[in-house]
């Protein structure tokens, strides 16, 4: 699914030259769910940037779902981004001033959908997270774990390849947190592909493998088996996904 | 340009929240679409009103004001021998086809007036008022060739017209168009009587005052100029086409070299003179397309001030979008789009305000309505200022990289 | 004392303020001065047009209009240039304290000592004695004349420097069209806006007159009327109108109280009553007194284009508190965080406002004194524009302090609703 090879990233101030990324190569296959540590400084976000086609890398191979990255124009990039990505920040993201519809229905405009086409789909991602009463209010109006469900449906509406998270607890409390993860471990047991950033070590060892960024470089430590969870590698859309655990209960939480 | 890719209605939205920014920009750009239909309806009713026929043969019409300056002249032979003399001077000079001389001009309001009617019907000045504010004028032997009247009845006046002093013999008189339709009808003026005389000739109408109508434009010609020299002060040169440079060149000498004592106020062709006639409505006229530019400048300003504010705290979200897939060009559409769609509240609202200063100038001025292609092409100046002003900051909007969305800071 | 160092520290800041935003507070500068710049240069114009040009009498002189027209003609309004013999009568009644009689005409001036040729086109004004008395014509050398029929003139200020360049000429002789006339006065340079005594026929912004000549030695001398004349019968000249019914003198009477200007009013419809006592009056009797004020308002003239063009200076204006309230609020949230940082170390609101507000009072001035240089050049540009303004084209001191004011308001009201919206951010929100 994504392939790494030898990536460099580097910044360039007047006087001094950081190398946000040396070196670094990365494979992740369809199906893992990948949990990406390391200490602050590391070059993780720098890491999760460059994935997500957000920043751009200056030495090195990038593939990612067969698609070889570098050399692609701005357009060719955007588009990639668009359909094969689904992005989730720490601070969600959304945009205040649209409604939860709206936020989620955001990325579908830039893929040509037709209205209903869209309709359809934020409708159905927004049922995946169990926010699907909520279409019309905004994002000052739910809690923390509400607005970050909103970005994963968001994330989801696009039936991306891969899904990238930066920290994506990082700002809930411990029971949001359990919930959010509870989505995500849901979305990989039905197929997805999922890199996480997360400084959560507890986290880090629900998932079924670990990678650590240190100075810029990949440690990849061994896989772990997960707690209690089944390691299914289908390769599927996410699309196929179907979130029957997430109810209404869930989201007065 | 996708214009799928947008959310109209989110941007209406967002629009919404920041109403005071944007209600200012709006309110500046109704006002500014107002002054500007205005301006050009100004600009174009004095074109319209300075390119109206006047029926004569403007560019090839020369004529010299003047006054003698010497108490000599108060001996009316002397005065007259003067006259003479500068006539036939500048008869022989080459290119004039000929000269005359009068008491006053065409294309002027007011002037030297009387009141006329028929002698058997003095009634007739309460039914036309416009019979009481005939212009008058004293014309020279030549006037007609000087000026290129178009005669349709009898003839016009020469020599035999010109009146003896201390004469009561009746004048003979020539008169416009629009005189004898106004006393006779239809029918035939010739050899009737009017209180200032006896009609010999008819003339096709020339425009004597521009702001009466058309059809009103009294005037009645007398060859009593030599009677009354002491009021010739404008002689009339018919000048060959192409000639008028050359001739205008030689006439102050040509009259100073007669003699000497006498004063030329102007020279000057019968276009130049209409020209005059709207200088002060051609000046208010530029006047409002100079303050048009002024607020132009001021909104498009506005406008640069307004995109760059709103986008530098939207920096983030236009992040966001990029991360989400948005290209460069529907950033780019999305804050032209963002800004045209103020310009079209603010031109609708534009709509009211032309139509509400049409209203309050017309107290002041004449001016005519507005009318909607008028308003179409203001509003579309109006986009391409605000569409340029915003040019620069729209493209520097487009270029945000996508890797802001994921900046904490 | 507090306050005086408070002024003194709001002001650094204001400075320092600018400092960091150079191109955005000239831009407010530029266009708040181009707006107030505009909008005082109209209403000069519109004060030249519209003030009272001899405030001291304004109210007790009067101008006469009578309706002794001889044809009946009913739609006749007052005329408001009388016959001869009206003007006689006027002037021979001792109720005024004064009383004016005169017509417009011009003649071409030359010192008759001089050696040269050259003769200076001048305007006329040919009337009674009791003028300078009644216009309070500020006379440089010598005095008015006595009688209405001797050899005498007074001349203006500007055509002494024209022919005698400036000195003393009392005593001198002028040839005016052939004949010799002795000054007998000089006036000081003497603006009238407007030109009060002869409002009519497009005069109303003319300089006042080079030579002032008795009426009867000018009708004699057969100078011709210049304004507005009308007649029922043809004349040969001017020196034919004293007995004909040519109606071309205006009249102004001076009139110190209501009694005395009962008594002239009764004084005139007598008059007319007597003319129509012998079938000389077929109009009804209207004899209208107006003060100055009163017949400028008639005259109507204050040129409607100007209004037309005052009025949208007006909104220009508007649109540049606009744009300086635009620009202002987008300065104000990028200065969030350091208003965010001086309240948390306790400045009250109230600091940050009078911070504010001395800061745009401060742009307020300098707007203002760009403004009157604006001003200046926009009635220059004027001028060129609309010519026949060339005379109304000044700034009075009380125009430039409106201008100073105007300026300093219009900065204080736009940076009122941005400032407001400055003191409602929470501070922890300013400094995050």
């Amino acid at each position: 699914m994504l392939k790494m090879n030898n990536i460099s990233r580097i910044y360039q101030s007047d006087t001094i030259q950081t190398h946000a990324l040396r070196d670094f190569s990365l494979n992740v296959e369809a199906g893992e769910f990948v949990a990406v540590t390391g200490p602050s400084g590391s070059g993780k976000s720098t890491f999760l940037n460059v994935a997500g086609l957000l920043d751009h890398f200056d030495r090195g191979q990038y593939e990612l779902d067969g698609v070889s990255v570098q050399g692609l124009k701005d357009n060719e990039l955007s588009r990639l981004r668009n359909e094969k990505i689904g992005f989730i920040f720490q601070n969600y993201n959304l945009i205040p001033d649209y409604s939860i519809f709206d936020n989620v229905d955001m990325p579908l405009r830039y893929r040509g959908f037709n209205a209903n086409e869209r309709k359809r789909r934020v409708e159905e991602a927004l049922e995946k997270v169990g926010l699907a009463s909520r279409l019309k209010y905004l994002p000052s109006q739910l809690s923390g774990g509400q607005q970050q469900r909103v970005a994963i449906a968001r994330a989801l509406a696009g039936e991306p390849k891969i899904l990238l998270a930066d920290e994506p607890t990082g700002n809930l409390d411990s029971l949001m947190a359990r919930q959010v993860m509870e989505i995500l471990h849901d979305l990989n047991k039905d197929g997805a592909t999922i890199i996480m950033v997360t400084h959560d070590t507890d986290q880090a060892r629900e998932v079924n493998r670990n990678v650590q960024v240190i100075d810029g470089q990949l440690a990849d430590f061994r896989v772990y088996a997960p707690l209690d969870r089944q390691a299914e590698q289908t390769g599927k859309n996410i699309s196929a996904v179907a979130s029957k655990n997430v109810n209404e209960e869930v989201v007065d939480a | 340009m996708n214009f799928a890719t947008l959310n109209i209605k989110g941007l209406i939205k967002s629009l919404l929240l920041r109403k005071f920014t944007t209600g200012l920009l709006i309110l500046q750009l109704a006002i500014t679409l107002g002054l500007l239909v205005n301006s050009a309806i100004l600009a174009f009713d004095t074109r319209e009103k300075m390119s109206k026929p006047t029926g004569l043969d403007d560019e090839n019409i020369l004529i010299v004001s003047t006054h003698p300056t010497s108490g000599s002249y108060r001996d009316l032979d002397y005065y007259r021998s003067i006259v003479n003399e500068d006539l036939s001077k500048l008869n022989q000079l080459p290119g004039v086809n000929s000269v005359s001389i009068t008491n006053q001009l065409p294309i002027r309001g007011r002037g030297m007036l009387s009141n006329t009617h028929d002698i058997d019907n003095p009634e007739q000045e309460k039914a036309d008022k416009y019979l009481k504010d005939v212009k008058y004028t004293l014309a020279g032997e030549h006037l007609a060739e000087a000026m290129g009247f178009t005669i349709i009845e009898g003839r016009f006046l020469n020599k035999s017209d010109e009146l003896d002093f201390d004469s009561e013999a009746k004048n003979n008189i020539v008169i416009t168009e629009s005189l004898k339709k106004g006393l006779y009808g239809d029918e035939s003026a010739i050899g009737r009587e009017t209180n200032n005389g006896i009609i010999v000739g008819v003339i096709k109408d020339i425009m004597l005052d521009p702001t009466l109508p058309r059809d009103k434009q009294y005037g009645l010609f007398m060859n009593t100029i030599m009677k009354y020299i002491f009021i010739g002060r404008f002689y009339v040169i018919n000048v060959e086409p192409g000639q008028m440079a050359n001739v205008r060149n030689q006439v102050s000498d040509t009259i100073l070299a007669v003699q000497a004592e006498r004063d030329i106020f102007d020279v000057f062709t019968m276009s130049e003179h209409l020209k005059n006639f709207y200088r002060d409505d051609q000046g208010l006229s530029d006047l409002f397309l100079l303050l048009c530019g002024l607020m132009i400048f001021v909104t498009a300003i506005s406008s640069y001030a307004y995109s760059q504010f709103h986008i530098s705290r939207q920096k983030k979200y236009i992040g966001i979008r990029r991360a989400l897939g948005a290209r460069k060009q529907d950033i780019l559409l999305y804050v032209l789009t963002e800004n045209w769609l103020v310009y079209t509240i603010g031109c609708a609202l534009g709509l009211v305000m032309a139509l509400g200063f049409n209203i309050l100038l017309s107290q002041y001025i004449s001016l005519s309505k507005p009318d909607m292609m008028l308003f179409l092409l203001a509003s579309a100046v109006i986009f391409v200022a605000g569409t340029l002003a915003t040019w620069i900051p729209a493209v520097k909007t487009s270029n945000i990289p996508p890797v802001i969305a994921t900046r904490t800071v | 004392m507090r306050s005086a160092s408070m002024l003194a520290y709001n002001l650094t800041l204001a400075m320092q303020s600018f400092k960091r935003a150079p191109s955005l507070y000239f831009l407010v500068v530029l266009t708040l001065s181009i707006g107030v710049g505009l909008l005082c240069a109209n209403l000069a114009l519109v004060n030249s047009m519209a003030s009272d040009p001899i405030p001291e009498k304004s109210e007790q002189l009067f101008h006469v209009s009578m309706n002794t027209w001889p044809n009946d003609d009913p739609q006749a309004e007052p005329f408001h240039i009388l016959r001869y013999r009206e003007a006689m009568k006027i002037v021979s009644s001792d109720i005024p304290k004064n009383s004016a009689v005169f017509y417009a005409s011009g003649v071409y001036a030359r010192d008759s000592a001089s050696p040269s040729l050259k003769r200076f086109d001048s305007s006329v004004r040919a009337t009674t004695p009791g003028f300078f008395s009644l216009t309070n014509a500020p006379f440089a050398y010598g005095s008015g004349f006595i009688k209405s029929s001797v050899m005498e003139v007074v001349i203006g200020h500007e055509l002494n420097q024209k022919i005698f360049t400036g000195e003393n000429s009392v005593g001198k002789v002028l040839e005016l069209d052939g004949e010799l006339l002795t000054i007998v006065g000089v006036l000081k340079p003497w603006r009238l806006r407007p030109l009060f005594y002869h409002a009519t026929e497009g005069r109303a912004f003319n300089l006042t007159d080079d030579i002032y000549a008795p009426l009867e030695t000018s009708i004699d001398l057969g100078w011709s009327i210049h304004a507005r004349s009308s007649s029922t019968v043809s004349y040969k000249g001017v020196k034919f109108t004293r007995d004909r019914d040519v109606f071309y003198l205006q009249a102004w009477v001076e009139l110190e109280n209501s009694a005395k200007k009962q008594a002239f009013q009764y004084y005139l419809d007598n008059y007319s009553q007597s003319l129509k006592d012998v079938g000389e009056h077929p109009l009804a009797i209207r004899n209208e007194l107006r003060d100055v004020n009163a017949w400028l308002l008639e005259q109507n003239i204050v040129d409607q284009k100007v209004l037309a063009f005052t009025l949208a200076s007006v909104l220009f204006l508007c649109v540049c508190v606009f744009n300086a309230s635009s620009l202002l609020l987008s300065r104000f949230h990028s200065a969030k965080f350091e208003v965010g940082l001086r309240r948390a170390i306790g400045a009250s609101n109230k600091n940050i406002l009078m911070q504010g507000i001395t800061e745009s009072a401060l742009l307020g001035v300098i707007a203002g004194l760009l403004s009157l240089l604006l001003s200046w050049l926009f009635l220059k540009l004027s001028i060129k524009f609309l010519p026949d303004l060339e005379n109304l084209a000044v700034l009075e001191p009380k125009l430039l302090l409106l201008g100073v004011l105007l300026a300093l308001v219009t900065a204080i009201f736009s940076a009122l609703y941005p400032l407001y919206r400055g003191t409602r951010y929470t501070i922890s929100a300013e400094l995050k």
